[in-house]
Formats: C-alpha cells, sequence, structure tokens
C-alpha cells in the first residue's frame, strides 16, 4: 500500500493528531510531490473544519450532567438499602445463580413429585431425575436411621441399667451380706457354716472305714484265688504230660487226590508199593465217565510206620491234587473200655459161680442166665472195639483218589440259537396275527402278548421255539412283515458231559429260539436327524411348497406351527420324516425354497444288529422363516445408544413435567404475591 | 490499561455503589451523548436516549462481569438505545443506505442548499459506526484508542472509518466548500 492509496486515512489521522512522526514526514512528501493528494488534503482540512464547527455548536451545555444525575435520581429512587446490596452481591456471584437456578429445577420437581404422588416406582428413564432428588431423601433417611439407633441404645441402656437398679434395690431390701463382709464379724459368720456341715463329713469317713474293713479279706480272698489256680494249672499240666507216648493208641489215616494218566496202570503200582510197605489193597472202586475217562478210588492198609515211605511213593504217580493226613488218639477210650471189659470178665465169673451154687430156684436161675447174657453181650461188643481198634491202630488207611487227565472234557456241545427281532409296523396287530399263523409242529409258540396302553400306543411280543432245519425260513418270513429295526442272534454252545473243551467232541444244533417285539412306527426312533433353517420370504406359502415336497419324496409331516413376532417377521416350524432312500433328494429340493441354514445333523449310531438303512426313518426339523434381522435388534451399539437417548429423553421429559407441574403448582402463588408487591408499591409512591 | 482507581469506582458500580455509579454518569455522560447525537443528530433526543441508557445500565448492572468492560458496555448500551429511537422516529428504507454514495451525481441541486442542510443529509449517509465515531471525536476530542475502546472496534480500525468518512463527506459536499473556501 503507498501514501497516494491511504490518502483518506492519513490526511485524516493526520488533522487529528494521530499520525507518527514518520509518518507525518512520508505524508508531506508525498504532498509535494503529489498534485491531487494536495488537493484532497485542502478539501480534507476544509471538512474538518465545516465538521469542527458544526460540532462545536451542538455541544452539550455546561449543566448536562447534572440534568443526567437529576434524571437518574428521578427515576431511580435511592431506597436499596445496605441489605438490597449485599442480596445484590450475592445475586452477582455466578456459583450462586447456577445454584439458584439448580434449586429452583429441584425444588420444582419435588413439588410436582409431592403433587402427583409419584414415587420409586417409575421405569428407567427416571432414574436419572430421581437419583436428584433420591439424595437426599436418603440422607434423611439415615439421619432418621441414626436417631432411631440412638433412642434404641438409650433403651437398651436403661434396660441394662434396669435390672443392676433392681438387684440394688434387693440388695438394699434383703439382709445386707456386703456389711457383714466388710465388718470384723465376717469370719465367726462364714465358719458356722463349717461347724454345722462337719458331722455328715465325719459319718461319711465312718462309713467308709466300716466298708474298707470289709472289703479287705475279700480283697485278701482275691489275691490267694489266683494262686490257687496256678497251682491246680500246674498239677493238671503235670498229669497230662506225664503218659509215656508208646502206650498211646493212634490211628493215623491218609488222603490222596491224584491225577494220573491210565487208572489201570497206577492201581497196578499202587498195589505194588502196598506189599513193598507190609501193607495191602482193602478196596478198589473205578467208574467210566461219559467220554470214557476212569476215575475211582483205592484204600491201602500199610503199617503206621511205614506211611510216610508209602505216601512218598505214590506221589510219584501222577499229579498231587490234594493230600491230608490226619491221627486220631483213641487212647482213652481204648483204656476205659479195657477197664470196663475186666469188670464185665468179673461180672461174668460171678454170675457163673451163682449158677454153680444155687440151683433150686427156677426164677432165679432165670434171672442169672438173663444178666449173664447181657453181660456177654456187653463183653463181646467191648471185645469187638477193642479189636476193631487194634486193627486200626495196626495199619494205617490211605485213601487213594485216583483220576484220569482230561476228566472233564465235554462228550458232545449243544448249539443254542437265541435271536432278537424287533420289527416297525404301521398295523402291530395284523403282523401279531400273522406271526401267530407260523404255529406248526416244527414252529412252537411260547409266548404271545399284545400290549395297548391307556395312550392308544399298541405294541406285541411273540416268542417262538423253532426246530433247527426250520429256523432260517421263520426268521425270513418274519422280517418280512415289517421293518426290522434291529436283529440279533445270539448262539451258545452249550457243553454235556464236561465242562472243559474238547477236540473230537461233535456239535449238536438246538431248537432256535426267536423273540420278535412289533411296535408302531411312531414310537421308532430316527435314525438320523436334522434341524436347519430356510431364510425366504413368504414363508407361509413356502411352508405349504415344503409339505408338498414332502409328500412326493414319500414323507410324512409330523408336527408344523406358524407364528409371527411383533416386529413382523414370519416363523415356520415344520417337523417330518421322510425315509433314509429319499433324504438326499428332499435335501436337494429344499434349496428350491429359498437359502438353506444352520443345517446340522445328528445319527445315532445303533449298537449292533442289521439296520435296514435305506428304509430306516430320518427326521427333519425345518424353520421357514422371513429374512429380516438375524442379530436380535436389542443389541448392538445403535440399539444401546437409541435406548440411553430414549431413556434420557424420557428422563428429560419426567423431570419436564414435574417442573410443569411444580409451575402449575406455584405459578398463581407467585403470580398473587407480584401483584400484591405492586399494588402495595403503587400505593406507598402516591 | 485503566488505572487501578478507575477500575474499583466501576467495581463499586457493577456492586450496586450509588455514588460511583453517580460519578461514572458524570464522567461518561459526554461520550455517551456524543454517541447517541452521532446516530440521532438530535439533541434532545439524544439526551433522551443517554437518561434512559443510564437508568438501563444501573438496573442490569449485574450483568458486567469485567470492571474494564464497563465503559464499553456502557457506549453499548446507549447505541442500542439511540438506535431504537431512530428507528422509532423514521423507519429508513434499507435502499437509501445503498444509494447515498449516487448523492454527489446531484450536486447542482444540492449546491442551493444551506452547508448545515447539505452537512446534515451526509452525515445521515454514513454507516453508524461512522458517525458514532466522528461524533465522539468532534465533540469530546477523545483520541483514536479511547473511541476504538468506547466503540468496540479492533485496535487501529478507526483509522481507516475516520478515513473513509471525512473522504466521503468531503467528496459530497465539495461544491458546498467550495463555494465557502474563496
Amino acid at each position: 500500500m503507498t501514501i497516494h492509496d491511504e490518502i483518506d486515512e492519513l490526511l485524516a489521522a493526520d488533522l487529528h493528531n494521530e499520525l507518527s512522526d514518520e509518518e507525518r514526514n512520508a505524508l508531506h512528501t508525498h504532498l509535494v510531490e503529489c498534485a491531487d493528494c494536495r488537493q484532497a488534503h485542502q478539501e480534507t482540512k476544509a471538512m474538518n473544519k465545516v465538521l469542527e464547527e458544526k460540532f462545536g455548536n451542538e455541544k452539550p451545555d455546561l449543566a448536562f450532567e447534572n440534568r443526567m444525575l437529576d434524571g437518574f435520581r428521578n427515576r431511580i429512587p435511592d431506597h436499596a438499602g445496605s441489605s438490597g446490596r449485599l442480596l445484590f452481591n450475592l445475586l452477582h456471584s455466578r456459583a450462586t445463580q447456577l445454584a439458584g437456578v439448580a434449586a429452583l429445577l429441584l425444588a420444582l420437581v419435588q413439588v410436582g413429585r409431592i403433587i402427583t404422588g409419584e414415587h420409586l416406582l417409575g421405569g428407567r428413564g427416571e432414574s436419572l431425575a430421581l437419583e436428584l432428588s433420591v439424595a437426599p431423601m436418603e440422607a434423611r433417611d439415615k439421619e432418621a436411621d441414626f436417631a432411631k439407633s440412638d433412642a434404641l441404645r438409650a433403651k437398651k441402656t436403661s434396660y441394662g441399667y434396669g435390672p443392676l437398679k433392681t438387684a440394688q434395690d434387693s440388695g438394699v431390701a434383703a439382709p445386707a451380706p456386703p456389711a457383714t463382709v466388710t465388718g470384723g464379724i465376717a469370719r465367726p459368720e462364714v465358719a458356722p457354716e463349717f461347724h454345722e456341715e462337719k458331722p455328715a463329713p465325719k459319718m461319711a469317713t465312718k462309713e467308709r472305714v466300716v466298708v474298707t474293713g470289709s472289703d479287705i479279706p475279700t480283697s485278701e480272698e482275691v489275691a490267694q484265688n489266683p494262686v490257687d489256680t496256678y497251682r491246680r494249672d500246674d498239677t493238671e499240666s503235670t498229669a497230662t504230660t506225664s503218659p509215656a507216648l508208646a502206650n498211646r493208641k493212634l490211628i493215623r489215616n491218609a488222603t490222596v487226590d491224584l491225577e494220573i494218566v491210565s487208572f489201570d496202570q497206577a492201581v497196578q503200582k499202587i498195589t505194588a508199593f502196598a506189599n513193598e510197605e507190609k501193607g495191602y489193597v482193602a478196596t478198589t472202586s473205578s467208574e467210566k465217565q461219559e467220554n470214557g475217562k476212569l476215575k475211582g478210588e483205592i484204600v491201602v492198609k500199610v503199617l503206621p510206620e511205614n506211611l510216610d515211605r508209602f505216601l512218598q511213593k505214590i506221589r510219584g504217580l501222577g499229579e498231587l491234587k490234594n493230600q491230608t493226613l490226619g491221627t486220631e488218639d483213641i487212647t482213652k477210650n481204648y483204656f476205659d473200655t479195657e477197664a470196663r471189659l475186666k469188670n464185665a470178665r468179673v461180672m461174668e465169673q460171678r454170675l457163673i459161680d451163682m449158677l454153680k451154687k444155687k440151683s433150686d430156684d427156677i426164677n432165679d436161675l432165670l434171672q442169672v442166665e438173663k444178666e449173664l447174657g447181657r453181660v456177654r453181650e456187653e463183653i463181646e461188643k467191648m471185645q469187638g472195639d477193642l479189636k476193631f481198634w487194634d486193627s486200626q491202630v495196626q495199619f494205617a488207611t490211605v485213601t487213594i483218589s485216583l483220576a484220569e487227565k482230561d476228566l472233564e472234557e465235554a462228550a458232545k456241545y449243544l448249539l443254542k440259537e437265541r435271536a432278537q427281532l424287533a420289527l416297525y409296523t404301521p398295523e402291530v396287530e395284523k403282523v401279531y396275527n400273522d406271526l401267530k399263523a407260523l404255529a406248526s409242529p416244527k414252529v412252537q409258540i411260547t409266548n404271545a402278548q399284545l400290549d395297548r396302553d391307556n395312550t392308544g400306543r399298541v405294541s406285541a411280543r411273540v416268542s417262538m421255539l423253532i426246530a433247527p432245519e426250520e429256523s432260517d425260513g421263520v426268521i425270513a418270513k418274519a422280517k418280512a412283515m415289517g421293518r426290522v429295526e434291529n436283529f440279533q442272534v445270539q448262539t451258545e454252545r452249550v457243553a454235556q458231559g464236561g465242562e472243559a473243551m474238547s477236540e473230537n467232541a461233535n456239535t449238536k444244533r438246538d431248537k432256535v429260539e426267536l423273540n420278535i417285539t412289533i411296535s408302531r412306527d411312531e414310537q421308532e426312533q430316527a435314525f438320523q436327524q436334522t434341524t436347519l433353517r430356510i431364510r425366504t420370504s413368504g414363508v407361509d406359502e413356502k411352508a405349504k411348497k415344503l409339505r408338498e415336497l414332502v409328500e412326493k419324496q414319500g414323507g410324512r409331516l409330523r408336527n408344523s406351527s406358524f407364528s409371527r413376532d411383533p416386529e413382523g417377521r414370519e416363523y415356520a416350524n415344520v417337523s417330518l420324516r421322510v425315509p433314509m432312500k429319499s433324504y438326499n433328494a428332499l435335501m436337494q429340493s429344499l434349496d428350491s425354497l429359498g437359502k438353506v441354514e444352520n443345517v446340522s445333523v445328528q445319527r445315532q449310531d445303533r449298537t449292533g444288529g442289521q439296520i435296514d438303512e435305506a428304509n430306516a426313518p430320518a427326521d427333519l426339523s425345518i424353520q421357514v422363516y422371513s429374512q429380516g434381522n438375524i442379530v436380535s435388534s436389542d443389541t448392538g451399539v445403535i440399539a444401546t445408544l437409541r435406548r440411553t437417548i430414549g431413556q434420557s429423553a424420557a428422563a428429560i421429559m419426567w423431570s419436564l413435567r414435574m417442573i410443569g407441574v411444580g409451575i402449575a403448582f406455584l405459578a398463581p402463588w407467585i403470580a398473587a404475591i407480584v401483584i400484591l408487591v405492586w399494588i402495595v408499591r403503587r400505593i406507598r409512591r402516591r | 490499561m485503566m488505572d487501578a482507581n478507575e477500575r474499583e469506582v466501576y467495581r463499586a458500580a457493577i456492586h450496586g455503589d450509588r455514588e460511583a455509579f453517580e460519578m461514572i454518569i458524570r464522567t461518561h455522560s459526554r461520550p455517551l451523548f456524543a454517541i447517541a447525537y452521532g446516530i440521532l443528530q438530535n439533541r434532545e433526543e439524544a439526551e433522551d436516549a443517554v437518561q434512559d441508557a443510564l437508568v438501563k445500565a444501573w438496573k442490569s448492572r449485574w450483568r458486567v462481569r469485567d470492571p474494564e468492560k464497563f465503559p464499553a458496555w456502557l457506549c453499548m448500551i446507549a447505541r442500542h438505545r439511540a438506535r431504537d429511537v431512530f428507528r422509532k422516529r423514521r423507519p429508513i428504507p434499507k435502499d437509501l443506505e445503498e444509494h447515498a454514495p449516487s448523492c454527489p451525481t446531484h450536486p447542482v441541486e444540492d449546491t442551493t442548499l444551506e452547508l448545515d442542510q447539505q452537512l446534515q443529509t451526509a452525515l445521515a449517509t454514513l454507516p453508524e459506526v461512522h458517525r458514532a465515531a466522528l461524533s465522539l471525536r468532534y465533540f469530546e476530542e477523545m483520541d483514536y484508542a479511547a473511541i476504538e475502546n468506547r466503540l468496540g472496534l479492533s485496535n487501529g480500525s478507526l483509522r481507516g472509518i475516520l478515513g473513509r468518512a471525512l473522504a466521503r463527506m468531503r467528496k459530497q459536499l465539495k461544491p458546498a466548500l467550495a463555494s465557502e473556501q474563496p
């Protein structure tokens, strides 16, 4: 910018003395050079002069300020005192103003609440405003609580004092023991009690003395007793240990179980061993088993002193399965019997003497004879016993049980077949009757029952025994009667004539036992279960089309429902069952209905049995639904934002309402007060 | 920057000190009158406007938070008041202001008028701020910085305003001036 361009400003400023020295010099230099600017300078100077004159004329007079002051004083009378100023100062502070506004709003809200009788029951939107108003209330409640607890405490303490006081009272009322305690006579007062009680302990000690006195001898007796018993024991033990072993009568016997290869050879060897040991074979017995094996028992008598050696020898014959060695002590019985025998002999002699002396009375004679007979009988019996014992003691008895190897081998096998068949059919009763009709001499029905429960479900069970040659045919016939859900055959080989395995035993087929259960096919569990969703528009129409598709594929509709939610989305739930063979075709045709989503297939593996997979049912549950928000509209940032805004808007609306109510409540009063003040002022001014 | 004493007076006035406010009336009435007169070009009306402005200022003094801005605030009230009065008196069609520069095209007619009349007309064509600035300058002979402060103008802008106002005036009044100055 050059001076020439700014000439107007510079000229004015120059006239008003607002230029710096530099600027003024520059301006005047330019004015010398530039004729136009000089012209302008002249004009501006003239203009300035005119203006100075004009404004100089119009200047307010000297009394102007006073007029202003008077006017001001007239219009604003000075009656607002210092209190007004204080109020003004207070009002002037912004914090006070804000607090005042907030307090006013709050007060209005509270007034509104009081009027409408609204409480904390409101929705979430109100919480914001409510919190504000609740805070003081809580504080109030707390204070109240404090007050309560204080009161309680006070009560408690008073209760606490109560008993104390009564105790003191009663203490005062009662003949005062504390006084006696403090008094010097305290001891004597306590002492009498002791004196009174003393006689009793004395008696007790006396009694005790008596008791102990009587006790001592018994305890001494007890102490002596053990000594006596010991002595007795000693005598007894010496008595039992004293007899010599040599005189003892002992019966020894042994049993041996042996498994041997050949029974006959073993018997020969045992006989030879018995002879070697000065013994003999008492008995042999043998038995032939069904499978041709022999088992038997040999009783050998040997001299007791040779028994051990004999047992050693026969062990070598085969495998020792079991051996027992026993000794029976018959010493006492033996000698008793011997003694009685002696007596009986004496008796016999006497009777014989009597017979010789007295022979007059036949009666007596008979009596003696009779008595003699009885005694002789006894003697003979005792002599027999003694002889038996002697023989027993003389020889030890060895009982040898012999069994050839593989004795348990089975003679033959019976093949038992047990078949379980589970059938599913729409007509349970027909199949049941058909099965019963299969009965023939070779097919025997053992059990048939038809069950119908109260819900109308029918199931049947048929058990039959089939001759082996017929079994395959009958089972095939039964299978053809319905859809086989499960077929299991259990084969059992039952060994006969022995338990052990055998290579050469032959096997025979037994009757086949067939158990058939028949149930209605609705009850059948699906072979596989599929759930899927189809997203499409026009749910109802598509659901209808789906039903048509299913019928075309030989499936059956089991259940279907249709619903529409508040947001206008439609859902059709269809559950259906198709045979496995048309499952894939159906799945493919579903694509024509819409977008297939969330396909999940669950297959239940059946254990064992043969499953007719092509005809097995497959369950499908299909949800057809209209396009829309798959994600719930209740979630997400925008929804949250929307909810939040909604809530805050509700809160604001609520507080507005409350403020409105408050204003409506207070406004008439305020207006009345204002009008009153105004009227009073008017009257005072006049 | 104003001195501490002056500032204290303003503060006291804001806080309701009547004496302080009367002191301010004494010292500030004339600039206020200058502004009002610049706008209204009429002494009686200007006086009334100043009076009203003072009363209004007293009543709403608590609105001023910074005592330093009190003078400018007073001037603003006076300007508003003067403008209200001016509008009530004669609602000027907007195009009059716009067509104002075309006035010099009829200098022949203007020359016949009295200089004072012409001056009045020329002043009336100026924008309000220009007129206020001119009157403050010529009534009170205030320096540029003070005027800028009162009128709430930015630093240094007054020079342009006054320069343009004077140039416009002198161009409009050229014939009359020429005749007056031989």
